[in-house]
């Protein structure tokens, strides 16, 4: 395993090593410049031209890459050019605040998937059934800055039961907090859960038509204890696999959430980082954001390589 | 309908109830918490009515639609709130542009006006309990005379060429030249620890004299400031902390506003202000600070723009009226000139140069030998933005100019000004002609007279801004007779075509009282209090 993953290494640093030229390159040819942005739209060519020298942006650009470089190799990713503070605690603190949301919003799948799908398998209730078609439908049609918009009028303005937006930190007051995360874990896992609820119901539906079930109903066996301990992990495998893709799904919506419940995680970040054109910011984190994908990659591959050992002596 | 399989008998219908409650677990698990405090009326609560008397305590909660950037600071952008709630000025501006004291207790100008001097209060501690002397101002101003700093009001603080401390509290200011508008700059110059002042640009530290501290911020988030307790005012402020919290959607915004999460917010776009009129707990306040506002610029080296009577055409098209109500909300004043009117430049005959004339607009054109015509416009790509540059280009349409929308984000459009890469058109806002008319043409780029994106320039208007800014000691008729050539020359070479003169349109709860802001829209709580 070892010698594999020596072997793979290889590759996805050169997979990261291209992605930050490619980063560093396009960023540059973007207009617009973070002395500029700095400087204001009142300013003369003189104070653009001191805000640059002093962040650096005079260098050539190879110098200015290799500074990066350098920052990231040492671990001090320096400071933030517009936004302020250091870049590795802006970029913590987004991590924390995206991955709070993912959890809570991946908490809620699960929760919300399983009602959807049980319930929707298993209700004689025409009635009922209906309702969650509709709802499911409903989750899967409406797009987060309508149905965050919805959640927002109903539980924060006319309810006045929970906040509109923003964020407390979990270690201050938990109790604080879960309620400024109720609405936008909701908003972000509604239509993951519609998804996961239909392809529950699917897999329950198809178990429970099989021939084993009949028997087994023939035999005596109470529904409850079909539907628990027969039809569902039957029904689970590729609802699990499907849990997983939706994840990703969660951490790409989350950038839209956090802006609806002025929720300060990644996608905030880079939206101001992108729009100062804060240089250091953006860098760091698309890079972050490959690093990861590179790392999941890499993961993969090993697992695949431990289950399969043919993989390995390729 | 047949059943897939067979159903639960009703006497264990538990599976249906068990999912039931899987479905509303979570929520019931959020809501439930709401039994041990609710986070609603942690922040909206508020103290009894006091029958209109102030109170003291109770956070504010402030929304603003971007967060703080510290390297900002020394610079008025658009979000400037908080400089006067950490910090001081020397001296602020009544609604009539009189200087009143501050920190600066009084002043007395040289009769040559090549230097001032000022008497300080005595009794100022900063944040960490050092206290305030004249050296500070020394410091405040050198500071700003750094271009790093990126102040607007730079000009006029290098203007200061030599300092004399008389005493820790007295201190003479000498000018290189005169200055008609050093208390522009008094207003504008927040008096910051020179210590700190590193930490203060990059956010770690924010000390200063005002009526509240920083307790933390959390960049994305916004400011957590609370009193201080040593503030010079005996017995300000009343609110026991200021909570600035960042929502960049203004539909969220709004919802914070109207859910009584948030008590105060100067950034509910103009368009949706009809939302909150029609809520009776919240109210409308409209400034004429005149801070801002919203101009055609033009490029007068583009043929034929390079021609004033095609630049005039232009000016008489635009219908300011319907502009301001149908994309600003109707808060703001239609008018040709920059000048608010509570500006000493405003006349109502500025105001009303140019109306909405196509016909003549048309003659103009013809006379210049044009029927039509076809250029870019360049706006910044934000909603708000874009609903100004489309009004333009429905105007100009009907008098035959055609024009390409060209949506830019803000820090490209802003380099594009600053570098004079402008197209022939674009559609922006400036600010600066809410103070000393001179200082609109030495500090606002887009005005400057030696140097602006329109590539305007013209002796006769270097002339009249240098001696508008240069002779302090002009009486109020030589003045005002300065400020009609600057005014005459803005209209009749219409480099910058004004269309509607903004200040902040401020919206808060009802209970919430005593709320200012100063000229270059600095919050202002020290009487601010809720009931």
């Amino acid at each position: 395993m070892r010698g594999y993953l020596l072997r793979r290494l290889p590759s996805a640093l050169l997979v990261l090593f291209g992605a930050s030229f490619l980063i560093f390159a396009i960023l540059r040819l973007v207009p617009g410049d973070p002395a500029t942005s700095l400087a204001g739209p009142d300013a003369d060519a003189a104070t653009v031209a001191a805000i640059r020298e002093r962040l650096g942006l005079d260098a050539p650009l190879l110098t200015q890459y290799a500074h990066w470089i350098g920052s990231l190799v040492t671990g001090d990713l320096g400071p933030s050019y517009a936004i302020g503070g250091q870049v590795s605690d802006l970029i913590g603190d987004g991590l924390g605040a995206t991955a709070e949301l993912t959890a809570a919003a991946l908490l809620f799948v699960i929760v919300l998937g399983s009602a959807f799908g049980i319930l929707g398998a298993t209700s004689r209730s025409g009635w009922v059934r209906s309702a969650i078609r509709v709802t499911t439908t409903a989750a899967l049609a409406g797009p987060p800055f309508v149905s965050g918009v919805l959640l927002v009028l109903l539980f924060a303005v006319v309810l006045g039961v929970l906040p509109p937006g923003g964020r407390v930190s979990f270690l201050g007051a938990p109790d604080l907090a879960a309620q400024y995360l109720l609405l936008p874990a909701l908003c972000l896992a509604l239509p993951s859960a519609a998804v996961l609820g239909r392809y529950l119901k699917d897999g329950i539906e198809r178990a429970l038509a099989e021939d084993y079930i009949r028997t087994a109903t023939a035999a005596g066996v109470a529904p409850r204890r079909l539907l628990w301990r027969h039809a569902l992990p039957n029904a689970l495998p590729p609802v699990v696999t499907l849990l997983g893709m939706q994840t990703g799904h969660l951490l790409g919506g989350a950038v839209l959430v956090e802006a609806i419940f002025a929720w300060p995680g990644l996608g905030q970040l880079a939206e101001q980082g992108l729009s100062r054109r804060d240089y250091p910011v953006v860098q760091d984190l698309l890079l972050l954001l490959v690093a990861v994908f590179v790392v999941v990659q890499l993961l993969t591959d090993l697992v695949y390589a431990w289950l399969d050992p043919r993989i390995r002596w390729e | 309908m047949t059943e897939l399989y067979p159903s639960p008998s009703p006497s264990t219908g538990l599976s249906r109830r068990s999912t039931l409650l899987a479905g509303g677990g979570a929520l019931l698990l959020g809501l439930g918490l709401t039994g041990c405090r609710s986070a609603v009326s942690e922040s909206s609560s508020a103290p009894q009515e006091t029958g209109g008397k102030p109170r003291r305590g109770s956070t504010l909660n402030l929304a603003v639609n971007s967060d703080f950037v510290p390297a900002l600071l020394f610079a008025q952008s658009g979000q400037s709130l908080q400089q006067r709630l950490i910090y001081n000025t020397l001296t602020r501006y009544d609604d009539d542009l009189t200087p009143k004291p501050e920190l600066a207790t009084s002043w007395t100008y040289a009769k040559d006006g090549r230097s001032i001097t000022l008497k300080l209060r005595d009794d100022v501690t900063f944040h960490d309990g050092r206290p305030f002397t004249a050296d500070d101002v020394i410091f405040a101003v050198k500071n700003l005379q750094n271009p790093v700093r990126a102040a607007q009001l730079r000009g006029t603080a290098a203007a200061v060429d030599g300092f004399e401390k008389r005493g820790d509290h007295e201190l003479v200011l000498k000018l290189a030249h005169p200055v008609n508008n050093l208390f522009d700059l008094f207003e504008f110059m927040i008096i910051t620890d020179e210590k700190t002042v590193e930490d203060a640009v990059t956010g770690k530290k924010l000390i200063g004299t005002g009526p509240f501290r920083l307790k933390k911020w959390s960049p994305g988030s916004g400011l957590s400031l609370t009193r201080n307790d040593s503030y010079w005012l005996p017995d300000r402020p009343y609110l026991d902390g200021v909570e600035l919290r960042v929502i960049p959607q203004a539909d969220a915004l709004i919802s914070s506003l109207r859910s009584g999460q948030s008590q105060l917010s100067f950034h509910v776009p103009g368009k949706s202000l009809s939302v909150i009129k029609s809520d009776p707990k919240l109210k409308i306040t409209n400034y004429d600070t005149g801070a801002g506002a919203s101009y055609l610029g033009v490029n007068t080296t583009v043929a034929p723009l390079n021609d004033k009577t095609v630049r005039q055409a232009l000016a008489w098209a635009i219908d300011r009226d319907r502009l301001l109500a149908q994309t600003l909300g109707g808060y703001g004043l239609a008018s040709a000139a920059p000048w608010p009117k509570s500006s000493p430049a405003f006349s109502e005959a500025h105001r009303t140069h140019y109306n909405h004339n196509p016909g003549k607009a048309r003659e103009l054109l013809k006379s210049a030998g044009h029927s039509k015509l076809s250029f870019p416009l360049l706006h910044i790509g934000l909603p708000g933005e874009t609903a100004v540059a489309e009004s333009i280009q429905y105007d100009l349409k009907q008098i035959g100019v055609h024009t390409t929308l060209e949506p830019t984000d803000g820090a490209t459009a802003q380099k594009k000004l600053i570098s004079q890469e402008m197209p022939a058109l674009w559609s922006m806002s400036h600010g600066f002609a809410q103070v000393q008319p001179s200082t609109l043409a030495v500090s606002a780029y887009p005005f400057n007279e030696a140097k602006n994106t329109s590539k305007y320039r013209s002796a006769a208007y270097t002339k009249v801004v240098q001696e508008a800014w240069t002779k302090p000691g002009t009486g109020a008729a030589e003045a005002n007779a300065l400020h009609e050539q600057i005014s005459g020359i803005l209209l009749d070479e219409a480099f910058i075509i004004d269309l509607v003169v903004r200040g902040q349109v401020q919206v808060n709860a009802d209970r919430l009282h005593g709320v200012a802001l100063n000229k270059f829209s600095y919050l202002n709580l020290d009487d601010a209090y809720l009931v």
